[in-house]
C-alpha cells in the first residue's frame, strides 16, 4: 500500500475504508472443535447412564460424568494456548465467549436451585431444565455468527424440551439429552468443521 | 460548505489501519501488516502518528520471548473515524 498520499478522491476513501473492513471479517470461522468433543462427550455419558440406569439399574449411574472433569481440564489449556495465538480479537468472539461462561453459570447455579428449593425426586426435573438451557447458547452463537444449523439447534432443543413433559417415565426422559446432542452440537459441530475447512483451503 | 478532511485519516494507509481497527476489539502489529500489505517499516511509521494524534493505543508486550504489539482504536479515534465519514458524504453529496 502506498505511503501517505492525499490525493486520493473521496471516493477512493470509501472504498477503501469498505475493503479494510471486510478484510476484518474475512477471519477463519469456528473450527467446530469444542462442539464436537462436549457433543459426544455428553452424548456417550447420557447414553451409557441410561444403560446403568434402566438395564442395570446401578444406583451410583451418574459417575459416567466424571469424564467431563479431564475434558474441562483439556479446553482448559486448548483455548489458553488459542487465545496465545490469536492476532486479532474481535467484539464477535468477545460476546460468543460471554454467552458461554453466562450458559455455564446458569447450568451450575440451576443444578444447586434445584436441589435445594425442590423436594422429593427433585431430579426428575432436571431434564427438562438441562434442555431448555441447552438450546440458548447455541441459538445466540448461531445468530451472532449468522450460522443457521446453530440457530436450528437451538430451536430443537426448546422444542425437545416441550416434548419432553409428556414422557412420564423418568428413564426415558433421559434420552432426550443425546438426542439433544445430536441435533444441537454434533451436527452443527460437523457443518462449522465442513465450513472451516472450505475456507482454510 | 464541506467541512475538510482530517489531514491525519486522509492518508491510504493510516485510513487502512483505522478501518480495520474500527471493526475488530484490537489486532497485533502482523494482522495489520497482513491485511494493509505494507511493509513493517512504513506501517511503524503511520502508526506513531495515529498514536501521537490520540487516535489508537499502542501496547507492546512480549509474546514467547518476541517483542509484540499490538494496536487499539480510542474514543478520539472511533469519533475523528465517523466525522472524517461524514466529510467524506458531504463532499460526494455536494458532487452529486
Amino acid at each position: 500500500m502506498e505511503n501517505s498520499d492525499n490525493d486520493f478522491s473521496p471516493q477512493q476513501s470509501l472504498q477503501l475504508i469498505e475493503s479494510m473492513i471486510n478484510r476484518a471479517k474475512d477471519k477463519f470461522a469456528d473450527d467446530g472443535l469444542m462442539y464436537l468433543i462436549w457433543g459426544w462427550l455428553v452424548f456417550l455419558c447420557s447414553l451409557l447412564q441410561f444403560v446403568l440406569m434402566h438395564v442395570y439399574q446401578y444406583p451410583y449411574h451418574y459417575i459416567v460424568w466424571l469424564a467431563t472433569i479431564p475434558v474441562f481440564i483439556f479446553q482448559f489449556i486448548y483455548e489458553s494456548k488459542r487465545h496465545k495465538k490469536q492476532i486479532v480479537s474481535t467484539y464477535t468472539d468477545n460476546i460468543i465467549g460471554y454467552v458461554w461462561i453466562t450458559f455455564a453459570v446458569v447450568i451450575i447455579l440451576l443444578g444447586f436451585l434445584v436441589g435445594a428449593l425442590t423436594t422429593g425426586e427433585y431430579y426428575t426435573h432436571i431434564i427438562h431444565i438441562l434442555l431448555a438451557v441447552y438450546g440458548m447458547p447455541v441459538f445466540l452463537t448461531g445468530v451472532i455468527v449468522k450460522f443457521k444449523p446453530l440457530i436450528i439447534g437451538g430451536i430443537a432443543c426448546w422444542i425437545l424440551c416441550i416434548a419432553s413433559t409428556f414422557v412420564k417415565v423418568y428413564d426415558y426422559q433421559f434420552l432426550f439429552i443425546p438426542f439433544a446432542m445430536l441435533v444441537a452440537w454434533i451436527i452443527p459441530g460437523y457443518l462449522l468443521r465442513a465450513k472451516y475447512k472450505l475456507q482454510k483451503s | 460548505m464541506f467541512k475538510d478532511l482530517d489531514p491525519i485519516l486522509h492518508s491510504q494507509l493510516r485510513l487502512a489501519i483505522m478501518s480495520l481497527l474500527i471493526s475488530v476489539k484490537q489486532a497485533e502489529f502482523t494482522f495489520i501488516k497482513e491485511k494493509t500489505n505494507s511493509t513493517a517499516g512504513n506501517l511503524s511509521v503511520q502508526v506513531q502518528k495515529l498514536k501521537e494524534a490520540g487516535y489508537i493505543e499502542v501496547r507492546k508486550e512480549f509474546k514467547d520471548n518476541y517483542p509484540n504489539t499490538t494496536c487499539k482504536i480510542t474514543q478520539k479515534g472511533i469519533k475523528a473515524f465517523e466525522e472524517y465519514v461524514k466529510a467524506l458524504q458531504q463532499y460526494l453529496q455536494v458532487k452529486k
